[in-house]
């Protein structure tokens, strides 16, 4: 099935020149090269002369991540993988960022004036300090991070994470990249239609891609989106503008927001675990509690941990650790964040992960490139690791805050 | 360039952390990047020529097809042929270099044998 999928333009996303646009479809194609074709050849490689090896040199098999990763990365197949994977990332931000560069003023200009016409507010603290955990290394190998600021009011990686992770995702999350978003918004119509959250609160939103649908799906909610990113919130408030929704956007840290106590009818975060820390995942759980009103549901959409899969599986997984700068990748995976939520306040027995399907489908010839047949391919492979996005759906942690807990406390 | 373009601001090019080596060797990771920074201006270019052909086709003029029926006339197999055979000789330019010093006898020993006598007083 060729990947077609073409992004969906709204107001304030960076357009490319013909020579950029085909730089970016590249680096798309590119990594979806590497996952359908190059991938799967790691398992005979490591299965045959890479498991024997280890064998011949230790007198036993491989027995978890680290003993496969210990042989695996002398291999030459395997070097080629990963050097693909990492030259792939590379080329897909420098596609982008050439584009941002070029027109960064006036990408600024737009995004102040869509964000005068929204009725969200834009909190932007003086003198805000972001956590050392994002800030360390540029997660994801791009350019900048979520943080940094080139030039007054800059918007410059919120427009360089929007378009970049459309590519890093080959249009699997949608046109708006919001389907992480939608499909928790989906699974809550579906199976809790009597739930009508008055206010939202969207913890590590970057641009907003799924924030959006909450204020979409629930349009009398009150939605905030909060980012430890001055220019992805920035950008987030004017896309959302541009895009005819008004939603309130911070920057805020999601261990520590300015919110009173029990604000919130549901607090929800979306692939913002892994990129936090061993200290800082239980302090957002607690946040979490806090916010939440009794009765409250927090949901956090991110990585499966690593005890439901294969040392193979892993290992693949854990790729991302080692090559693209996301440090908490593999140590987010290994965190028990059942015990996590009891230990901020939730009953044991009201905590559990699900599945929330993919919301792809949706976007079935809504927008050029999703025929039907590509969306259903996209929604109906098996999990592999390595690929961007399960097939099936996303894993999703929820915790329902009791209605007297807070009186116990 | 005009001083407004030289006052705009610039992104930040360079993700912060120690970019991982791949390969033993030293200088392949280096060399494999840069084969795949021209490989993706490749296919740029042949997104161009695509562009070029269709925007031709939307004006009248199918140069598309027009490119497959051309029939070649000597002067222009020879052209073709000068060119292709002129890009390998490009292409494997050390490999002949390495030839070349073999015919010439050319050592590194004699490299720096050169070197150090030129420099003496």
């Amino acid at each position: 099935m060729l990947n077609t999928f073409q992004q969906a333009a709204h107001p304030v996303l960076p357009t490319a020149t013909a020579d950029e646009a085909s730089r970016q479809e590249f680096a798309k194609s590119f990594k979806g090269f590497i996952q359908s074709t190059l991938l799967p050849g790691l398992t005979p490689i490591y299965e045959t002369r890479v498991s024997r090896a280890f064998e011949k040199a230790n007198g036993r098999l491989p027995e978890n991540r680290r003993d496969i990763r210990s042989v695996m990365i002398h291999d030459l197949y395997f070097q080629h993988y990963a050097m693909a994977n990492r030259t792939a990332q590379e080329l897909l931000w420098e596609s982008v960022n050439g584009s941002v560069d070029r027109q960064l003023p006036e990408l600024i200009e737009k995004a102040k004036a869509l964000s005068a016409t929204s009725k969200g507010e834009l909190r932007i603290p003086e003198g805000f300090e972001p956590p050392r955990y994002v800030t360390a290394l540029d997660i994801h190998c791009m350019p900048g991070g979520y943080c940094s600021e080139v030039t007054e009011d800059d918007v410059a990686v919120g427009a360089l994470y929007d378009r970049g992770v459309y590519l890093y995702s080959m249009g699997y999350t949608g046109p708006n990249n919001d389907d992480m978003g939608r499909s928790v918004v989906n699974y809550l119509k579906r199976n809790m239609p009597d739930f009508k959250p008055k206010r939202i609160l969207d913890m590590g939103c970057t641009v907003g891609h799924s924030t959006l649908p909450y204020k979409e799906l629930f349009p009398e909610a009150e939605v905030w989106g909060i980012d430890v990113g001055g220019p992805c919130v920035r950008y987030a408030h004017a896309r959302a503008a541009g895009m005819g929704l008004d939603v309130n956007f911070a920057q805020m840290n999601a261990e520590e927001t300015t919110f009173a106590d029990e604000e919130f009818d549901l607090v929800v975060s979306h692939i913002l675990l892994h990129e936090t820390s061993g200290k800082a995942m239980p302090r957002v759980f607690n946040e979490a509690f806090r916010v939440l009103k009794p009765g409250g549901l927090m949901i956090h959409a991110d990585l499966p941990p690593f005890d439901l899969m294969d040392p193979f599986t892993q290992f693949i997984l854990d790729n991302e650790t080692w090559y693209n700068n996301e440090p908490f990748w593999g140590a987010m995976r290994e965190m028990d964040q059942i015990d996590l939520a009891e230990k901020a306040g939730f009953d044991r027995e009201a905590v559990r992960f699900d599945t929330a399907p993919m919301a792809v489908m949706e976007f079935a010839a809504a927008a050029s490139g999703y025929s039907q047949d590509a969306s259903e391919h996209v929604a109906e492979r098996d999990f592999t690791a390595g690929e961007f996005a399960p097939g099936g759906g996303w894993e999703v942690l929820i915790a329902k805050k009791g209605e007297k807990q807070a009186l116990a406390a | 360039m005009d001083n407004t373009t030289q006052e705009r601001p610039h992104v930040i090019r360079h993700a912060k952390g120690k970019r991982p080596e791949f390969y033993e060797t030293p200088g392949v990771d280096a060399a494999m990047s840069m084969i795949m920074v021209l490989a993706s201006e490749l296919s740029v270019v042949r997104d161009r020529l695509d562009s070029a052909e269709r925007v031709a086709k939307a004006s009248g003029l199918d140069l598309a097809a027009g490119i497959e029926a051309l029939e070649l006339d000597q002067d222009a197999l020879e052209e073709r042929e000068a060119r292709r055979q002129d890009f390998m000789q490009r292409l494997f330019y050390l490999q002949l270099k390495d030839a070349d010093e073999a015919a010439q006898s050319q050592t590194a020993e004699g490299f720096e044998a050169t070197i150090h006598e030129i420099a003496q007083p």
